[in-house]
């Protein structure tokens, strides 16, 4: 499994979650962040604000759907047909192991091992 | 090393927090996240409402709600981790939908910035 780690404009949020939804990944966590990127912040006028606000969403998807999650949130993260400097960046990382508390069985591998593995302990 | 990294519910903190004391792991990080899960999805109405339906759009609400959540942020050796995934699962159940998901990352390179130690001795919590 891979962790899909999107960082993306805060008014561009709620059409990501949308868009994500409606491709069949509702499941996402967002939480609110700072940070800044190669262009050193943004410049207004006489000040600068290096740390500008963004939003994080966390993502875990299967191997093979990867490109597909990353590609429609890129698409509709991007502002205008163009994009412009802070639309944010997509990472990707992997995860080892998946859990849902509810049942306590792991959630990468298929069921019949996971209900051993939970039998086990 | 591993990253553990759960969403529980808000109003189990406490007791994980006094659970994972016990089991020999007391630093973490966590912080306030909102998020949704897989369920309240139905897609038939989905796509009923997509293509007009207008029973279907009546009934489809503006999506499934963004839930307050904690997330924990724990970095344990290989051994520990197990151990901490069913300190959580055990502590988290309640066998209701929102109970949360645990996933475990690697992690390569830790380290301790008071002493500069690196890797295992860096996140070790009985060493002085």
């Amino acid at each position: 499994m891979l962790m899909i780690r999107a960082i993306i404009r805060p008014e561009k949020s709620p059409e990501v979650l949308a868009a994500l939804l409606e491709a069949g990944f509702p499941a996402v966590t967002k939480m609110d962040v700072y940070g800044r990127g190669r262009q050193r912040g943004m410049r207004v006028g006489e000040v600068t604000y290096d740390e500008l606000p963004k939003e994080l969403l966390m993502i875990v998807v299967h191997d093979d759907d990867k490109d597909f999650v990353v590609d429609v949130i890129a698409k509709t993260s991007r502002s205008g047909p163009e994009g412009a400097y802070g639309d944010g960046k997509i990472f990707v990382s992997p995860i080892e192991e998946v859990y849902t508390v509810r049942t306590g069985g792991r959630d990468d591998i298929p069921s019949a091992a996971s209900a051993a593995l939970t039998t086990e302990s | 090393m591993k990253e553990i990294i759960a969403v529980i519910r808000m109003n189990k903190m406490n007791q994980t927090k006094q659970a994972l004391a016990e089991a020999g792991v007391a630093s973490f990080t966590a912080r306030k996240v909102v998020g949704r899960g897989k369920g309240k999805v139905d897609y038939l109405l989905l796509r009923g409402a997509q293509s007009g339906c207008e029973e279907a759009i009546s009934q489809l609400g503006p999506g499934p709600k963004l839930i307050p959540k904690r997330l924990l942020n724990i970095v344990v050796s290989d051994e520990l981790a197990a151990p901490v995934v069913r300190t959580i699962i055990a502590v988290n159940q309640t066998g209701h939908p929102g109970d949360g998901k645990i996933f475990v990352a690697p992690i390569l390179e830790a380290v301790r910035i008071r002493t500069g130690q690196r890797g295992d001795t860096a996140i070790d919590e009985t060493a002085a």
